[in-house]
């Protein structure tokens, strides 16, 4: 008989669930048929699902079962099922980045992240949808896919955040248990924080992109989306490391060990008062500042800070907007640039031809200003505090194009390669809030204990939303 | 029209279809190039020490 695996499952964090594997309540078949058939089913109605990997999937699920038979455990990880982001490539099977110019578009080998993961035993069940390209060119509405807009879990009317639209929207919906994202300026934090999960940026360097689509050389970072800040922990154990395919790969490892991280009465954590003041909805700010009692109860000591007044979104857009046009070179030439669903982003490329290369030199000193001066505040604080987003999700109808004006640390973080985790930590017109902590480079220990001990006093991460309809 | 296809209106999930086709903005293009302008616009106002090299590593191999 087939386990009957209840609603409440699927909301299960990584751990629960091998658990009860290694208890035998369930194969990995069964298991990895339960989050096929919940992913297919309701992965459309989010517009959250690009190409399922049912196949596969099961094919690997038969060979996992072996081992638990023998009790032969891979990892943490072994047999559980996930989701990647569309820019990630899968073996055979179409990666196709969210662009129609992409349709069809197959690659021979996984990504590094995702062979990674399988060789620890984690089976990707989905291809998960994403703004078209990344959003690099920008774009104005959240329809700027070709899977269509990405719909929020928490309301259908609102949007689940770019790019990594259906990462946030599948992990929210518990239609996986985590997903691998990307972000190059907020595609990790906004969907996380928009969606009511746990965001992890990593640092720079610290997992390998080879398999990835290029957006910006110099910014492109893949990170996740899970249910937690322990769940993060464990598998950013599994996808970081150094990778030779990488140039931009930091050759660092990564072992989740928050329990070593010094006491928070021996640290500072800063945030600016006026990160607060950007934010106009009252109950995202009252949502905000609770989370901030919070952290603060957490033992440590707090200094209030002013990041130092440096063009932060301008230097981000113009690194990113340079790279792009290089990546994209081949598209804007042969004309299948118009071929985006998104005219805005079609612009945004073929503009982004005419920087000058004096313009690129010029934002990437200044993002060795910004890096010293990231180095300075640092020097009297161990983590920063921002809202990850000042407002709650958008209406799918709504104008986006203005996101990047927003609060400074999203821009300066990604601009200085800096990690960063975002938590859920209220509601606000019954839509997620979230509040993002950052660190110094490679400090994703210290990020994780912080995000662990905030989840252990509240339980935004543990809401669901609504069945959908 | 019967209860029960009024009620099917309501009940049945559509998610908003994907666009296929850009749609069609003449003064898109400009616009981009507007914001272009005005990044290399205020990137030149900012001094920055001649000793700044750019924030970018090359490995030899």
């Amino acid at each position: 008989m087939e386990p009957n695996f209840p609603e409440e499952f699927f909301y299960l964090s990584l751990g629960e669930i091998q658990a009860k594997l290694r208890a035998k309540e369930f194969k990995v078949k069964e298991l990895t048929k339960a989050w096929c058939d919940r992913l297919e089913s309701r992965g459309p109605k989010y517009n959250a699902l690009a190409h399922s990997l049912r196949k596969p999937a099961m094919k690997a699920a038969k060979y996992h079962d072996k081992d638990f038979k023998r009790e032969r455990f891979r990892s943490p990880l072994h047999g559980i099922p996930y989701g990647a982001k569309d820019l990630l490539s899968y073996a055979n099977h179409p990666t196709e980045w969210g662009a129609p110019p992409f349709n069809g578009q197959v690659f021979k080998e996984h990504a590094k992240v995702i062979a990674k993961l399988e060789g620890v035993g984690a089976n990707c069940i989905g291809k998960l949808a994403m703004v078209e390209l990344a959003g690099g060119g920008g774009y104005r509405y959240p329809n700027a896919s070709s899977t269509g807009p990405g719909l929020n879990p928490w309301d259908v009317t609102r949007w689940s955040g770019g790019s990594s639209s259906g990462s946030g929207a599948a992990v929210a919906a518990g239609l996986v248990p985590f997903a691998l994202s990307s972000e190059t300026f907020g595609s990790i934090l906004i969907p996380a924080a928009y969606c009511g999960v746990t965001g992890l940026r990593p640092t720079y360097g610290l997992v390998s992109r080879s398999g990835a689509m290029a957006l910006s050389w110099t910014m492109d970072k893949i990170g996740l989306m899970c249910r937690t800040a322990e769940d993060c922990g464990l598998v950013l154990q599994v996808i970081a490391g150094g990778d030779g395919d990488d140039p931009g790969s930091a050759d660092k490892s990564f072992y989740y060990t928050p329990e070593y991280v010094r006491p928070f009465s021996e640290m500072r954590i800063g945030w600016d008062p006026a990160d607060l003041d950007a934010v106009e909805d009252p109950a995202v700010r009252q949502a905000l500042r609770e989370a901030i009692q919070v952290l603060l109860k957490l033992g440590f000591q707090v200094k209030e800070v002013k990041l130092p007044d440096l063009p932060y979104a301008t230097v981000a857009s113009t690194i990113i907007a340079c790279e792009m046009a290089s990546v994209f070179e081949p598209l804007v030439a042969d004309g299948r640039i118009q071929q985006l669903v998104d005219k805005a982003q079609a612009a945004g490329i073929v503009a982004a031809t005419e920087y000058k290369a004096t313009d690129y030199l010029k934002a990437m000193r200044l993002r060795r200003v910004i890096q010293d001066a990231m180095a300075k505040v640092f020097d009297g604080v161990d983590v920063l505090i921002s809202p990850s987003r000042a407002k709650v999700a958008e209406r799918i109808t709504d104008r986006i194009d203005d996101w990047r004006s927003s609060l400074p640390l999203l821009a300066a973080g990604n601009v200085a390669g800096l990690p960063a985790l975002s938590l859920p930590c209220g509601f606000a017109q019954n839509l997620p809030v979230g509040i993002s902590v950052v660190s110094r480079a490679f400090q994703e220990n210290l990020l994780l204990a912080v995000g662990k001990q905030f989840q252990a006093q509240t339980d935004w991460h543990k809401r669901r939303p609504p069945l959908p309809a | 029209m019967r209860r029960r296809d009024l009620a099917s209106i309501f009940l049945t999930a559509v998610p908003v279809a994907a666009q296929t086709t850009a749609a069609t903005v003449p003064d898109e293009l400009s616009a981009a190039r507007e914001r272009v302008r005005a990044a290399g616009a205020e990137l030149a106002k900012l001094a920055v020490p001649m000793a700044t090299e750019p924030a970018f590593q090359f490995k030899a191999y």
